[in-house]
């Protein structure tokens, strides 16, 4: 089963029960039935875009930036440069 | 009588590296010989005009012990005929029962591959691939737009994907050399989405997945260059993914 038929499936499952409680084919205390049911969709659509949102803020705030890396880096550069020279080979 | 020993074959296709080939393999041979590991070099050039085959040439005399199983091999093509296709070619000459397989511009530190085969060893994993995204893995050299444009397809990629992994475009892995081959084999992606497909497969395959947090130290030499065209190609490469595998 491949990504897609997995999430469509599930989308699909979902769907159909919210269509039994949309339809009032469920019975449902009234307060529920007429004023959480209708904007559930619009409800979770929001909700999840606020979610990966916050994701995304978070995941670039927290970005691990790593300068010490790069220093190590370059005077790692330098020795191979040096050790290389020795053994023959040209480095530009 | 003792297991064959583990031999590391290091796939390292080239293109224009002149300058990086020299350091990349003076730091993986450094790195392997402080381990006690077996390892060899396998860079696949298609055809550089910069001459990074005479500078492969020079390493070849430098690292190689006659006699002795060849450390670097210089296995080139005819021209400029894809990642996917390259690996495919450096298989053939590999005669160690791991591959490594990473880029040559100092992107992919060698001094992560003592970790990475720990890691392998540990508990058998059919692949270990580094991360920039969990533990203290980090980049160095990006600007904030990088950042999130980075960020955020990784978001996009999980949500839809939803992998398993952290760094799904990363190319820092250590493979099993079976396993390689079975995944590369029904691998169709070219170029970018390459490496993101190899490991979706992978994992819808049943393989063993760890991940070793790396730090990538970007843009070395000059500019690295993330347009818009390669954004929707990402895109693309992520929802093909999703109707594929």
């Amino acid at each position: 089963m491949t990504r897609a038929q997995q999430t469509l499936s599930i989308g699909l499952l979902v769907a159909s029960v919210y269509m039994v409680a949309f339809l009032g084919l469920a019975p449902l205390p009234a307060v529920i039935q007429n004023e959480l049911i209708p904007v559930l969709p619009i409800w979770a659509i929001v909700s999840f875009g606020a979610y990966l949102l916050f994701k995304l803020g978070y995941g670039v705030l927290t970005f691990n930036d790593v300068p010490e890396a790069r220093a190590e880096l370059m005077r790692e550069i330098q020795e191979a440069r040096e050790e290389l020279k020795k053994k023959g080979v040209e480095v530009d | 009588m003792a297991p064959p020993a583990d031999k590391y074959s290091v796939l390292l296709p080239t293109f224009n590296e002149r300058k990086n080939l020299p350091i990349i393999t003076f730091l993986l041979a450094r790195t392997f010989a402080a381990h006690n590991l077996d390892w060899e070099l396998i860079i696949i050039d298609d055809a550089s005009p910069d001459g990074t085959q005479a500078i492969a040439a020079q390493l070849l005399r430098a690292y190689n012990t006659p006699k002795q199983p060849p450390r670097i091999k210089l296995q080139p093509r005819a021209g400029k005929l894809g990642l996917g296709t390259a690996y495919v070619h450096g298989l053939q000459f590999a005669t160690g029962n791991f591959i490594i397989i990473m880029d040559a511009d100092f992107s992919h530190h060698p001094k992560f591959l003592p970790q990475m085969i720990a890691l392998q060893k540990s508990s058998n994993y059919d692949i270990v691939t580094g991360t920039r995204y969990a533990g203290n893995g980090g980049v160095s050299g990006w600007d904030l737009k990088r950042k999130l444009v980075s960020r955020g397809a990784n978001l996009f990629a999980d949500t839809v994907l939803r992998p398993g992994v952290s760094d799904l475009t990363g190319s820092f892995r250590l493979y099993k050399v079976d396993v390689l081959r079975q995944v590369m084999k029904s691998t169709e992606s070219k170029g970018y989405s390459f490496q993101m497909e190899m490991m979706v497969r992978a994992k819808a395959m049943g393989f063993t997945v760890a991940e070793v947090p790396i730090s990538f130290v970007d843009r070395v030499y000059g500019d690295s260059k993330l347009g818009g065209e390669e954004i929707a190609e990402y895109l693309k490469g992520v929802l093909g993914l999703w109707v594929k595998v």
